[in-house]
């Protein structure tokens, strides 16, 4: 599973992948965490609000960090 | 939030100067500022046309900038701006270029504006939301 967090790494962003990443773990779900970073990157992804996710190419998420509930949903769908 | 389409690869913006931008709005380009309805209020573009699309509207109203007709997106100083450039591309408009420096540098060239610049758009960076920090130019920009 591929999951990518969009922002130019300010608090909210950085909180969503360890976010991510513990929820990944807690349920052994083995994810390939990235970010992107870079405007025209994140932008590419027509995402006006940072954090935003992509799970598997396709935006799930965008403003804000997202609920662990949330999290637990992308992981379960990709399970 | 369900899904939605992945990545598109984007050009790099294109970044004008405020000379260039007077020179294209001569002719056929249309100016588009997407600074708060507030920040426009008291500092503003004297120019004979102009569409204002506020960034935080954007993401519902982009639409409205017409195609075929360069737009050339304009805010405080440069970020919003560049930022909402690329959103325009994501959605397909290839003639849209951004000002570098924003209206902060328009005014301080000497192009017609109304109202007064508030001290706080002199640092108004925080004009913009986190995703523009990284913001890379294009080599087009011109006047330093």
């Amino acid at each position: 599973m591929d999951i990518k967090v969009l922002g130019t790494g300010c608090a909210n962003c950085k909180a969503t992948i360890a976010l991510i990443d513990q929820v990944a773990k807690a349920n052994g779900v083995a994810v390939t965490l990235g970010k992107v970073e870079e405007l025209r990157d994140i932008m590419g992804y027509g995402v006006m609000s940072t954090p935003g996710v992509v799970v598997d190419g396709k935006v799930v998420h965008a403003g804000g960090v997202p609920s662990r509930d949330k999290v637990e949903q992308w992981l379960a769908v990709a399970g | 939030m369900s899904g939605t389409a992945g990545q598109n690869v984007l050009k790099v913006a294109r970044e004008i100067c405020p000379a260039t931008t007077r020179s294209l709005l001569s002719e056929w380009a249309l100016l588009l500022d997407v600074r708060e309805s507030h920040q426009v209020e008291v500092f503003a573009f004297d120019v004979p046309e102009i569409l204002l699309v506020p960034m935080s509207e954007l993401e519902q109203r982009w639409s409205e900038v017409p195609r075929g007709r360069e737009a050339i997106v304009v805010c405080d100083v440069g970020v919003r701006s560049l930022k909402a450039t690329y959103y325009l591309q994501y959605h397909g408009y290839t003639q849209v270029s951004s000002i570098g420096g924003g209206i902060v540098k328009w005014a301080r060239k000497g192009f017609p504006v109304n109202g007064q610049q508030p001290p706080a758009s002199v640092s108004a960076a925080g004009c913009c939301s986190s995703a523009s920090e990284n913001a890379t130019a294009s080599a087009e920009s011109c006047c330093g």
